[in-house]
């Protein structure tokens, strides 16, 4: 009941577009007058100098950082025009190289939006010169980007580990393998439709090996970087935020050598970052608010008595939260959606049994969804405002067969939770 | 008061590089550490409460860099359905209100914890032993400025509206739509590359 209310309460607040962050402050508020003689208000300070002093999540502002730097450093372009040279034989051409980007500058990138906007701008003006099928050239932008916060680094993930306790090297581990057999997936899309109709391949590109040799080290930044910022957390010499500041210097010392480094580019790196650090962090200081409330008011509880009331299975409980998922994720904003609900959605399914790393790369793959479902999908938005004509339904048509490939993959690791598991259990 | 606003921008555009600074700076430190401890077995120590109080400063001096740019996530899917512009204002000052009042919460108690770190005279737990009121102070100084702009973003607002100038309450405070915020961080994006390209050159 409790629960239900909850959620009720939480949806309404929301819905009536008072920002998130006070929105979720607000839902604590009433629920801790409804239910708790505790007046929990009075944490709010201590709170919020914990929860922004927390040196785990420090790592978000360091990877919104390395991203700003990299995008000012030239390395996306050319790791593009490289991987057009090797992937482009394939029917569907640039639209592999589209993802393939996506893929590897997500494996550098914590951020969908980043990556979807880095590979968007730069990919943007081949449609037209190639005669690809625009809405299948488009849906791959969309889609690809969703990468970003699947493999590794990847800001929802440590938010999630943060909020629920959870490991954070271990959901990194976890979201490699799915992060590799969705772009996979991705690219058998392209495949699959070129395929079938051939002429939404566009143009063969020409390429020669020699072109292919010369242009390989434009793919040697983002992947050092990779090894990394990625590796060092793997083998354990750092954490997630040591290796986050790491990437830092690297990407400082790529854009030294490439000669864009300078008092301007650093003034606005400095400002892009707190902007957005400043919107994730008003949103934690919240959602942890709403947190300690709804442990305070003993709502976990309720929700495992409630599965035992109702003799739910643990699949029907984890198909009520996908579902939930899929349905917000069409009009809800999604760093908000995922935010405001994990405190609700998980200890649910942690009772039902499942494992905290596993649901972590699930709820990642349902945001990833979520971004590319209309009405309200941020990365549709993100491509149709590069693509800057037509209608944005062209975006979502596109991004279609993408959903398709994504809830592939969701059923996937249900069916197979070995997926996810594997590299946790044999590194972790 | 479109002064105080032009003035309040500049402030927080200030905090948000110092900020930024104290973050790299804290990267950098961060990296040293690192290398220290490979090289020569050696820690400076403190390099993690600094740059935990790197993100505490830098995002409470953020806080209202976004509000005036009106970049505080709303949910806006029932937002952009309702025509009435009348009530579109209710709910951008319900909006800022609630953003208002939470930052003043949160302020009011942060001062407590302030205090009680003077009264104590509180250290942080690392090598570096510094007097928890530097950071904390900064960081309460940022959460005030906050509730200030807040005040002055209600005070404009309302008076726009009882003159009868409602387009300015929307320029002020209204809901920014996924359009265009998508479109900004394009612009920002395209800015920063084209940037990074002409200086590639020279």
């Amino acid at each position: 009941m409790t629960a239900g209310i909850s959620l009720g309460v939480l949806l309404v607040v929301l819905g009536s577009s008072i920002a998130v962050a006070a929105g979720m402050a607000m839902v604590g508020l009433i629920l801790n007058e409804a239910y708790s003689p505790m007046p929990l208000s009075r944490m709010m300070g201590e709170l919020a100098w914990a929860t922004t002093s927390n040196f785990i999540l420090t790592a978000i502002p360091f990877y919104i950082m390395f991203g700003e730097i990299l995008l000012r450093s030239g390395v996306a372009e050319r790791m593009y025009n490289a991987l057009v040279q090797w992937l482009s034989w394939l029917p569907g051409g640039l639209m592999h190289s589209n993802i393939g980007s996506c893929a590897l500058f997500g494996s550098v990138s914590g951020s969908s939006v980043a990556t979807a906007a880095t590979i968007g701008v730069v990919a943007m003006g081949e449609i037209d010169k190639h005669k690809y099928n625009e809405r299948l050239f488009l849906g791959t932008l969309a889609a690809g980007g969703t990468l970003g916060i699947l493999i590794p680094p990847s800001i929802n993930m440590i938010i999630y580990g943060v909020m629920t306790d959870t490991s954070i090297p271990k959901l990194y581990l976890a979201g490699f393998l799915p992060g590799f057999i969705l772009t996979v997936l991705f690219s058998l899309t392209v495949l699959i439709a070129c395929l079938w109709k051939p002429r939404w391949g566009g143009r063969r590109i020409e390429t020669s090996w020699q072109e292919r040799w010369r242009t390989l080290p434009d793919l040697l930044p983002p992947l050092v970087l990779l090894l990394i910022v990625i590796g060092a957390i793997f083998f354990g010499f750092a954490t997630a935020t040591e290796s986050a500041a790491v990437g830092i210097l690297g990407a400082l010392v790529i854009a030294a050598w490439r000669g864009r480094l300078s008092l301007a580019m650093l003034r606005a790196v400095c400002e892009g970052t707190v902007h957005t650090t400043a919107m994730v962090a008003a949103i934690l200081v919240g959602a942890f608010f709403l947190n300690i409330v709804i442990q305070t008011i003993g709502l976990t509880q309720q929700l495992s008595q409630l599965i035992r009331a109702y003799e739910l299975t643990p699949a029907q409980v984890l198909g009520a939260v996908i579902f939930l998922y899929l349905v917000l994720g069409t009009f809800m904003e999604e760093l908000s959606m995922m935010i405001s609900t994990i405190p609700i959605t998980t200890p649910l399914v942690l009772q039902a049994g499942y494992d905290p790393v596993w649901f972590g790369v699930l709820l990642v793959l349902l945001i990833q969804t979520a971004m590319i479902s209309p009405p309200f999908g941020i990365n549709i938005f993100v491509i149709q405002g590069i693509r800057g004509r037509g209608q944005l339904v062209d975006v979502e048509v596109g991004s279609a067969p993408f959903v398709i490939a994504l809830l592939v993959m969701i059923a996937l690791i249900c069916a197979y939770p070995g997926i996810v598991m594997w590299a946790p259990r044999a590194f972790g | 008061m479109k002064r105080l606003q032009e003035i309040a921008e500049g402030i927080s555009h200030a905090g948000a590089i110092v900020g930024g600074a104290l973050l790299l700076v804290a990267a950098l430190t961060i990296c040293v550490d690192i290398f220290l401890r490979y090289a020569f077995s050696l820690t400076i120590g403190g390099a993690d409460d600094l740059s935990g109080y790197a993100l505490a400063i830098s995002s409470a001096w953020g806080f209202s860099l976004a509000l005036l740019r009106r970049s505080h996530i709303r949910i806006d899917t029932v937002y952009v359905r309702v025509k009435s512009r009348a009530a579109r204002a209710a709910l951008d000052l319900l909006s800022l209100g609630c953003l208002g009042l939470f930052g003043g919460l949160v302020a009011w108690h942060g001062w407590g914890v302030l205090s009680l770190s003077w009264a104590s005279n509180s250290h942080s737990q690392s090598a570096i032993e510094m007097p928890l009121i530097y950071p904390q102070g900064l960081w309460f100084a940022g959460l005030a400025f906050f509730v200030m702009v807040a005040v002055l973003l209600v005070a404009r607002a309302v008076r726009a509206l009882i003159a009868g100038r409602p387009d300015e309450l929307f320029r002020l405070i209204g809901s920014k739509s996924a359009v265009d915020e998508a479109e900004e961080e394009i612009k920002s994006i395209e800015h920063a590359m084209e940037e990074g390209k002409t200086r590639g050159r020279t």
